[in-house]
C-alpha cells in the first residue's frame, strides 16, 4: 500500500510546478493552465487526506467537487477576459499589457 | 501473490507521467502541446484518485478536467493566434526571484510531507466504492453550498457571455 506521504509529496511537487509556471511564463493562456495544475494538486492532496488520513471521511471529496465547480467557472471567466483583451489589443502576453500600470 | 508490487509500479508510472507532463506544460514553447500535456497531467491525476479508492472523483476528473476544461483551453488557444516568441525573456527580471521563492518552499514542503505524513497513515481505510458516502455527504451535509455552487456556475456563464459579447451599435 502506497503511503499517504507519497501522495502528498506528489501533490506538493505538482503545486510548485504550477507556481513556477505562473511566475515565469508570459502567455496568459499558459498561466491559466498552470493555475489549473495547482488546483489539481490541491485536489490530489484533499482526496489523499480524505481517504487515508486518520478517520476516513468523505468531506474532503466533497470539497474536491466544489473545487471542480470553481475551476470550471475560473476557466470560463478567465478565457473570456483573455479574449476580450485580445480583441482590444492583439496580444496575450501579460508583460505587454500595461494599460493599468501606474 | 500480492498486488503491492503492481500498485507501486502503477503509482511510479503515474508520478513520472504527472510530473513530466507538468514540467512540459511550464517549459514547452508550443502552446498546443502544453495544453495537451496539461490534459495528460489531469488523466494521471485521475489514475491517482483510482489508486486512492475514490473512483467517483476520478470519473468526475475525466469528465470535467480532461473533457471540458481542456476543450475550453484549446478553444482559447485557437482564438488567439500565437506568434513565434520565446516563452520567457531570457534575462527577464522575475526568474531568479521566482526560483528563490519556489524552490526552497517546494523542497521544504515535499520533504515535510514525506516525513510527517508517513507516520499518520491509516491502513484500514475503506477500499470500497465511495459513491454512496459521497452522495450522502453532498446532498445532506452540503446541500446549501451545493446550491450556492450552482448559482456560481450560472453567474460565471452569464459573466463569460457578457465579457465576450460584441457591442453591435459601436
Amino acid at each position: 500500500m502506497i503511503p499517504l506521504g507519497a501522495f502528498v509529496a506528489v501533490s506538493a511537487a505538482l503545486f510548485f510546478i504550477g507556481v513556477a509556471g505562473v511566475l515565469v511564463r508570459r502567455n496568459a493562456i499558459v498561466i491559466l493552465m498552470c493555475v489549473e495544475l495547482m488546483l489539481n494538486a490541491t485536489n490530489l492532496a484533499l482526496v489523499a487526506f480524505s481517504r487515508r488520513g486518520g478517520i476516513p471521511d468523505e468531506r474532503g471529496s466533497v470539497f474536491v467537487i466544489f473545487i471542480f465547480v470553481i475551476a470550471a467557472a475560473e476557466v470560463a471567466v478567465g478565457l473570456a477576459i483573455i479574449l476580450a483583451l485580445y480583441r482590444n489589443r492583439p496580444t496575450v502576453d501579460v508583460d505587454e499589457v500595461h494599460a493599468m500600470k501606474g | 501473490m500480492s498486488f503491492g508490487f503492481i500498485e507501486s509500479a502503477v503509482f511510479a508510472l503515474l508520478v513520472i507521467g504527472m510530473i513530466g507532463a507538468g514540467v512540459g506544460v511550464v517549459l514547452l514553447n508550443r502552446i498546443t502541446g502544453a495544453a495537451l500535456l496539461m490534459a495528460f497531467t489531469f488523466l494521471c491525476n485521475a489514475g491517482m484518485f483510482v489508486l486512492l479508492g475514490a473512483e467517483t472523483i476520478a470519473a468526475f476528473q475525466v469528465l470535467i478536467y480532461v473533457g471540458a476544461i481542456t476543450v475550453l483551453i484549446l478553444y482559447g488557444v485557437m482564438f488567439t493566434p500565437q506568434r513565434d516568441r520565446p516563452y520567457a525573456l531570457f534575462f527577464q527580471r522575475q526568474t531568479p526571484l521566482a526560483a528563490l521563492a519556489v524552490v526552497p518552499i517546494a523542497l521544504f514542503a515535499i520533504v515535510a510531507a514525506v516525513v510527517s505524513f508517513s507516520f499518520r497513515d491509516n491502513p484500514d481505510a475503506p477500499r470500497g466504492s465511495d459513491l454512496v458516502p459521497l452522495a450522502t455527504s453532498v446532498f445532506r451535509d452540503f446541500a446549501f453550498p451545493f446550491e450556492v455552487a450552482s448559482v456560481l456556475l450560472l453567474a460565471a456563464m452569464v459573466g463569460a457571455i457578457v465579457l465576450v459579447k460584441r457591442e453591435e451599435d459601436s
